[in-house]
């Protein structure tokens, strides 16, 4: 062929491919489709199998259903479960389930489903969810009974975990270890198309689904026809991808993007409350932190005000005690929570022996009050460190940052090599406390070193003796009551979880149901025109 | 010899080239050596009441995401970029003069090994070697200014070293060795002297790109701890704002730009006025 010849077949390929993909796109063009992003924390997924997964997206909320959802209010909603009962000794549940559920391969929902899934999570990385249950008997066709080898309250709560969305027993028993990879069947409103590790996901819609719960303004099979949702780890290229239109929604934007979003016309965003704290942790091994005098006058030095208007943009609320707000474990005694009070921090200070030098640095025993602050390179946290650094100098403690990544920080947490750290933590159960105070969890997650006979016997109580909801919120706000008059944290701010959307794309309901952005939100967006 | 480099230097800095770069460089090695006193604020003192305020007359170059002073942070962080980079490529100099010389006046297996060594860590490009020395020494100034060191050890030790073995074979080198001359006498009396003119121009040179090598470990957080500012340190701060007050990342990010330019352009003009150029072509 010569160079002419060539040419000429190039471009008919070229202009074939063309036409090809343009009738392609006009024949999608008609059903409704999107675009998400997944917040950064749920990026990097190796599956969607919900039993044997250490990290899940909103995906898995997508394609699987669960038996109790959880309100933004941490209020418990009948789904697959219609109604449930725990007996007053808290040693068993009832669970009636809903009828004529079908799972994406056909195959129903109902009591034998149930009694397949819990023996599964055995060995599994997520079998703490139900090592309370000693077995599961069926009582009829869509009523279990769950028997208890101890009272466990906090079944619900696991109940409601993206962890325990439904896999369908046929086809997990199929795939084996290829089950979320190269499929993935649940109830859930989308079935799974394809899916490329820590690229995207695709799904399409559940035509038959019509089990929504009661978050869900639609029951039916959802809006979005066809939702991708891609894997972008940038915050920027992300926001960029949104303003462009290349995304319709991001779960998940970063506080200093807000001003931005608000100055863009086509752009809005939803928020939720949050679902964890930023807080400064102590190493009680490490001086000058043993002394529980330098960790309450530290703690009474950081301003959460002065944080919340500056790193935060004024997005979200001050932190005064460990838990997030809507938990009602958080509502401990007001005057054991930890406030802004410059003069008695130093005057504890002054008290415990550190006098202040003539360059205005405190010194006790010849030894300057100095000391290393270990914190992420991400721009909140660093920026947090800069101002405690700052507040710190105000009661003569010098203060060195030290900066690392994700990892070398925990690293350094787990060989107890840091002094006080800037930390985050995203958990809305009270049980968060037992992770990062209890005795058994050291050195790490409990990088505190914390070692109390009483606060142990505390969290015990909490965790192991709670018969029933109630029992448990009045146990876990004395365990929170003592860590906090321990000074073992300072509690600094509580984030919202902010959602942006391109508002010529995509519609958005002005309410978010559900503890984060998941299924029963998404099944009420709709595509705009 | 001496008199000869101040009247090449005098001969730089009366071209036009060489009188505004010198005099930039001038004005910011002045506002470095004086920082504490130029500064218009302390450069760590936060004002979270006038965060992200563009530039005015009380504060000329604007405010950062802390209330900071910008101008007061530059000017501080000219004290940080300059004494890294050039104690970095005073080390690196020194290091390579020895080496290069060693190597070059004696060659043999001690040459061959060091040229291997040499060669392997010229084959990455700077900032992967710097990335990598700096991961292991832990962030920090020391670490930043031994990591740039090592970086441009290679090319120094080259160019020495091509210079001596060139210089050794001219007549009066030769000369003075069959008149008895020991080894220390002929390296540090003659071939010395007439190998340093092209690696201290070289280092000038260096002395820029070693300025955006501390910038981009800077950026990357590998440099100066906060609340000591450094040029790169300000920029990578100002990318979270840069649509909310683009001052914090542009002014620094022109700074180093214009710092590299004039050391660039004075490098030129010493080039010209020493005429190294000339002797390279009678070698």
């Amino acid at each position: 062929m010569n160079r002419r010849g060539f040419l000429a077949s190039v471009s008919v390929v070229t202009l074939a491919a063309g036409l090809g993909l343009a009738g392609g796109y006009s024949a999608r063009a008609s059903e409704p489709e999107a675009v998400f992003a997944l917040g950064s924390a749920e990026i990097g997924a190796p599956h969607h199998d919900p039993i044997r997964a250490t990290l899940l997206s909103t995906v898995a909320t997508l394609i699987y259903d669960r038996l109790i959802e959880q309100d933004v209010d941490q209020s418990y909603h009948p789904h697959l479960a219609e109604s449930w009962e725990n007996s007053p000794d808290g040693m068993n549940w009832t669970f009636k389930l809903r009828q004529g559920v079908r799972f994406h391969d056909g195959e129903p929902f109902n009591a034998a489903t149930i009694a397949w899934w819990i023996p599964k999570f055995k060995g599994s990385p997520n079998e703490y969810l139900v090592d309370a249950v000693d077995r599961v008997e069926l009582v009829d066709d869509y009523t279990v009974r769950f028997i208890m080898k101890r009272a466990e309250p906090n079944l619900i709560y696991n109940l409601a975990s993206s962890f325990m969305g439904i896999p369908s027993p046929k086809a997990y028993d199929a795939a084996g270890d290829n089950f979320g990879v190269t499929e993935a069947v649940g109830t859930g409103p989308y079935k799974l198309e394809s899916f490329a590790v820590g690229q995207e996901t695709v799904l399409v819609a559940n035509e038959d689904y019509s089990w929504g719960s009661d978050l869900s303004d639609n029951k039916g099979a959802p809006h979005i026809k066809r939702l991708t949702l891609r894997e972008i780890p940038d915050a920027s290229t992300a926001f960029l991808e949104l303003k462009t239109g290349g995304v319709g929604l991001l779960l998940g934007v970063p506080d200093q993007f807000l001003p931005q979003l608000q100055a863009e016309e086509t752009l809005d965003f939803r928020s939720l409350p949050g679902f964890g704290i930023t807080y400064l942790a102590f190493n009680t091994r490490a001086e000058p932190f043993g002394d529980a005098a330098v960790r309450q006058a530290t703690a009474l030095a950081v301003d959460q005000g002065a944080i919340l208007k500056s790193v935060f943009n004024g997005v979200g609320l001050e932190a005064h005690q460990f838990l997030i707000s809507t938990l009602v474990e958080s509502k401990i005694d007001p005057k054991l929570e930890i406030h802004h009070d410059l003069a008695k921090a130093n005057e504890l200070l002054d008290k415990a022996g550190w006098q202040r030098g003539d360059d205005g640095i405190r010194v006790k025993d010849g030894k300057p009050l100095k000391i290393k602050l270990t914190a992420q390179s991400e721009t909140a946290i660093k920026r947090t460190a800069e101002i405690v650094q700052a507040q710190l100098k105000a009661i003569g403690m010098v203060v060195e940052i030290d900066i690392f990544d994700s990892t070398t920080v925990v690293d350094q947490l787990k060989k107890g090599q840091h002094q006080l750290a800037v930390r985050q933590y995203g958990w809305n159960n009270a049980d968060i406390l037992d992770w990062f105070f209890s005795t058994t969890n050291i050195p790490y997650p409990n990088s505190s070193g914390w070692q109390d006979e009483k606060s142990q016997e505390l969290r015990n109580v909490a965790m192991q003796q709670s018969k029933t909801l109630d029992e448990r919120v009045a146990n876990f706000r004395k365990y929170q009551e003592n860590l906090i008059g321990n000074f073992l944290f300072v509690p600094i701010h509580e984030p919202v979880q902010n959602y942006a959307f391109n508002k010529t794309l995509l519609e958005v309901p002005e309410k978010l149901r559900g503890t984060q952005l998941v299924q029963a939100t998404t099944v009420d967006i709709k595509v705009v025109g | 010899m001496i008199k000869h480099r101040a009247l090449a230097l005098l001969k730089a800095v009366s071209t036009f080239k060489g009188g505004i770069s010198g005099a930039f460089l001038l004005l910011l090695v002045i506002g470095a050596l004086f920082a504490p006193w130029l500064s218009p604020y302390p450069y760590d003192q936060q004002d979270l009441g006038i965060m992200n305020q563009a530039p005015s007359l009380t504060h000329l170059f604007g405010t950062d995401e802390f209330g900071r002073d910008v101008l007061s942070r530059m000017i501080t962080g000219a004290r940080t970029s300059l004494s890294v980079s050039v104690t970095a490529i005073g080390i690196s100099v020194l290091l390579g003069l020895v080496l290069g010389a060693t190597c070059g006046y004696f060659g043999g297996t001690f040459d061959r090994i060091v040229m291997t060594v040499i060669d392997l860590t010229w084959s990455f490009p700077e900032i992967l070697i710097a990335l990598m020395l700096v991961a292991i020494i832990g962030p920090g100034l020391e670490g930043v200014v031994i990591a740039i060191a090592i970086a441009y050890l290679a090319q120094f030790t080259r160019l020495t070293r091509t210079q001596i073995m060139s210089l050794k074979s001219e007549t009066y080198v030769e000369a003075t060795i069959s008149l008895g001359a020991g080894h220390a006498h002929v390296l540090f009396s003659h071939l010395l002297p007439n190998a340093l003119a092209p690696v201290l121009v070289a280092a000038m040179l260096a002395t820029g790109d070693a300025i955006i090598l501390e910038a981009t470990l800077g950026f990357f957080g590998l440099g100066a701890q906060p609340p000591t500012p450094s040029w790169g340190a300000m920029m990578s701060s100002g990318t979270a704002q840069l649509f909310i007050a683009p001052w914090v990342i542009l002014l620094p990010g022109l700074a180093v730009a214009l710092t590299v330019v004039f050391l660039n352009l004075f490098g030129d003009a010493v080039i010209a006025a020493l005429d190294v150029r000339a002797k390279f072509r009678e070698a």
